[in-house]
């Protein structure tokens, strides 16, 4: 039965003051869809006293907040409760949960205009650079030394990450570039074709590739791929406290963590981005051969013709720093999480996209500072 | 009906034939070939508190999951609330969870809700509480289990580790459960905060009318807070009954557990003085104003 409430009207022309109030039902968490409204009777027949008695079913501790409430509140208007005519197990419940009622008044809600919004996202960008700057001050403050100290470096890390990063990312990276350089062969060749000029799509996939396509490519596929592997790893063990542990025992997280990393990727990646130009001129081969009749051998003889081993090293030079961005974007971003197992997951998700973000601005100012020096 | 209207007449009633919240009988639990419980059982009477204790790897954790139905026992019979859970329906064994709060070892609060919307999670999801009084509700939980009011919107990582003990204690008081389940709710926490859980675990007992189970390594806990202590060991619940009882039979882990170096000062104090103190300074019984 629903929980009810029933006043009893005083027998006769009373002149007591008082009011009986029933309560019925099963008052418990499970059936009060809708507390019932006890609306008191009015000025001339308004009781000095209420009588609480009780017919209920069932009674438990979120049915007592709602009893304690109103007798508070009753009582602030004035109104005496007499619960004698309740149950000592009713009147105890009732007891403990009145002694911890709270003010209902709701709590400060802040507020924040638009304008504040924005500064507040102003803010937090710009410690996010300062945070990368210091941590690429870091970098260079503390691995500038291991390098002169190579020993100290962790080789077996190091291997083992070039293994996770590099060698376990030949096939993804391979398969892409491949299908890239096929696709730029097909719509350069379209427009070429239409000008007899067939035998350039080598220069077109072969200046595109070697100069951005590759180590872009590599570097986007790294940054998804093992960028968001350090920040969770990273990110993890900071939660399970792992880092701080490390710390205790002496051992500094940057040189066992990420300094490992970092070197690993400026390894790995220079040589993915080459095995990704490869991949890419064997794609624009295919289809220059089977769709435009720029024989392989042509295509092949034609490669050193037309790109010099300067455009190979324009694109190369830009992946160490894709690779220093990547790892410290990574590991900068995991290293930062605190608390909770939804920080991991947010922050995989920051330290993505902004890698991803950071390499294309890096290939871009790369291109313009290219363009000034006159490559 | 849902709880026994009686029980604050009579706060420790001797129970009846019907009145058993958990009864176990034949619990075999087995991982490969390693037997944990072998031909287990054990009984629980409504309105009890009860210490289950045993040495490390006697499979207490084991025996808790078991009992929320969170594992499923290799062989045996497990009745909750009267009702047979092996051969219960999906929908059965929901809603006998319904009635069990759990406060797991670490707490295991939800890291990315505050306080306030960790307990009121199975409020929203189970009951349908009316939505005006929610916020009020969750309050007087968190209230209730010992909390300062302004923790109630803080994240479980701002929390220290009592804290965290408090908070989880108020998810599991949510939804007014008959049988309040806590693994070790007392460790971790200094000796002060511990005694200060274990009053309250047992002023909620005696107004709630909880029945309370708890596995826990605290001595001062097994001596003193709870009505009587099952003790694990030799893969059998090897016996149950107050400290007190336990330490005067013949089994050497018995012995050991209830007499040894630690136990010992307890063991003492206990002969001396064999009332238990939770009896003598139980909460008063309705101390409302009735002006």
């Amino acid at each position: 039965m629903p929980p009810s409430v029933r006043w009893i009207e005083p027998e006769g022309q009373s002149t007591r003051a008082e009011r009986s109030l029933v309560l019925m039902g099963a008052w418990t968490v499970h059936q009060l869809h809708e507390v019932p409204r006890v609306t008191l009777p009015d000025k001339p027949a308004k009781p000095h006293t209420i009588f609480l008695q009780s017919e209920m079913t069932a009674f438990d501790s979120s049915a007592a907040l709602v009893l304690a409430r109103w007798l508070s509140q009753w009582r602030a208007a004035g109104l005496t409760v007499d619960v004698s005519a309740l149950s000592l197990r009713e009147r105890d419940l009732l007891a403990l949960l009145d002694a911890r009622l709270v003010d209902d008044t709701p709590l400060p809600v802040r507020a924040r205009s638009p304008v504040a919004r924005l500064g507040q996202a102003v803010v937090a960008q710009w410690t996010e650079a300062q945070q990368f700057l210091a941590f690429l001050g870091e970098l260079v403050w503390r691995g500038g030394p291991l390098l002169l100290f190579f020993w100290r470096i962790r080789w077996r890390a190091v291997i083992a990450e070039i293994d996770a990063a590099g060698v376990r990312a030949l096939g993804i990276v391979g398969l892409l570039s491949f299908m890239i350089g096929m696709v730029m062969a097909y719509q350069g060749g379209a427009t070429l074709a239409s000008y007899g000029a067939n035998v350039l799509i080598v220069n077109l996939v072969g200046i595109i590739t070697l100069r951005e396509l590759g180590p872009l490519l590599a570097a986007i596929i790294v940054a998804g791929r093992t960028g968001s592997s350090y920040t969770a790893q990273l990110g993890t063990m900071r939660i399970t406290e792992e880092i701080d542990a490390l710390r205790a025992l002496g051992l500094p997280p940057f040189e066992l963590l990420v300094f490992p990393k970092v070197i690993a990727l400026v390894i790995a990646l220079p040589l993915l981005s080459m095995f990704a130009d490869v991949m890419g001129l064997l794609g624009g081969a295919v289809v220059a051969n089977y769709g435009y009749g720029v024989s392989f051998s042509v295509y092949f003889e034609r490669i050193p013709q037309v790109v010099n081993l300067t455009t190979l090293w324009l694109g190369l030079i830009k992946t160490p720093v894709f690779a220093i961005v990547i790892a410290l974007i990574g590991c900068m971003q995991g290293l930062r999480v605190r608390g909770s197992a939804a920080e991991v997951g947010h922050a995989t998700t920051i330290s993505v996209v902004q890698a991803i973000f950071m390499v294309i601005v890096i290939d871009a100012v790369f291109s313009v500072l290219y363009n000034l020096m006159g490559y | 009906m849902p709880l026994n209207m009686n029980l604050g007449d009579n706060l420790n009633p001797s129970p009846t034939s019907e009145d058993w919240i958990i009864e176990v009988s034949g619990l075999v639990n087995q991982f490969g070939a390693n037997r944990v419980h072998d031909g287990l059982d054990f009984k629980l009477a409504r309105g009890r508190v009860c210490a289950l204790v045993g040495g490390s790897g006697t499979g207490k954790t084991v025996l808790l999951h078991t009992l929320i139905m969170l594992r499923q026992a290799n062989a045996g019979s497990l009745k909750l609330f009267g009702i047979e859970t092996n051969d219960a329906s999906e929908q059965t064994r929901q809603s006998l969870r319904e009635r069990i709060g759990v406060l797991f070892q670490g707490g295991a609060l939800f890291t990315s809700l505050t306080v306030l919307e960790n307990v009121l999670l199975p409020i929203k999801e189970h009951g349908q509480f009316d939505p005006h009084w929610l916020k009020d509700l969750g309050m007087s939980k968190i209230l209730l289990a010992g909390l300062p009011a302004d923790s109630a919107h803080k994240y479980p990582m701002e929390l220290s580790g009592g804290m965290v003990k408090r908070a989880a204690l108020a998810r599991a008081l949510a939804l007014d459960p008959e049988l309040l389940v806590l693994d070790e709710p007392t460790s971790g926490l200094d000796p002060i905060g511990a005694a200060a859980f274990d009053d309250l675990i047992r002023t909620l007992s005696n107004t709630l009318g909880l029945t309370v189970l708890q596995a826990t390594h605290d001595l001062d806990s097994i001596w003193r807070g709870v009505d009587e202590v099952a003790f694990l060991g030799r893969k059998k619940m090897l016996a149950v009954g107050t400290a007190m009882a336990l330490a005067q039979r013949e089994e050497p882990e018995l012995q050991a557990y209830f007499r040894g170096a630690r136990s010992q000062a307890f063991w003492l104090a206990a002969k001396a003085d064999p009332v238990p103190i939770h009896s003598r300074d139980r909460p008063s019984a309705s101390n409302l104003r009735t002006s």
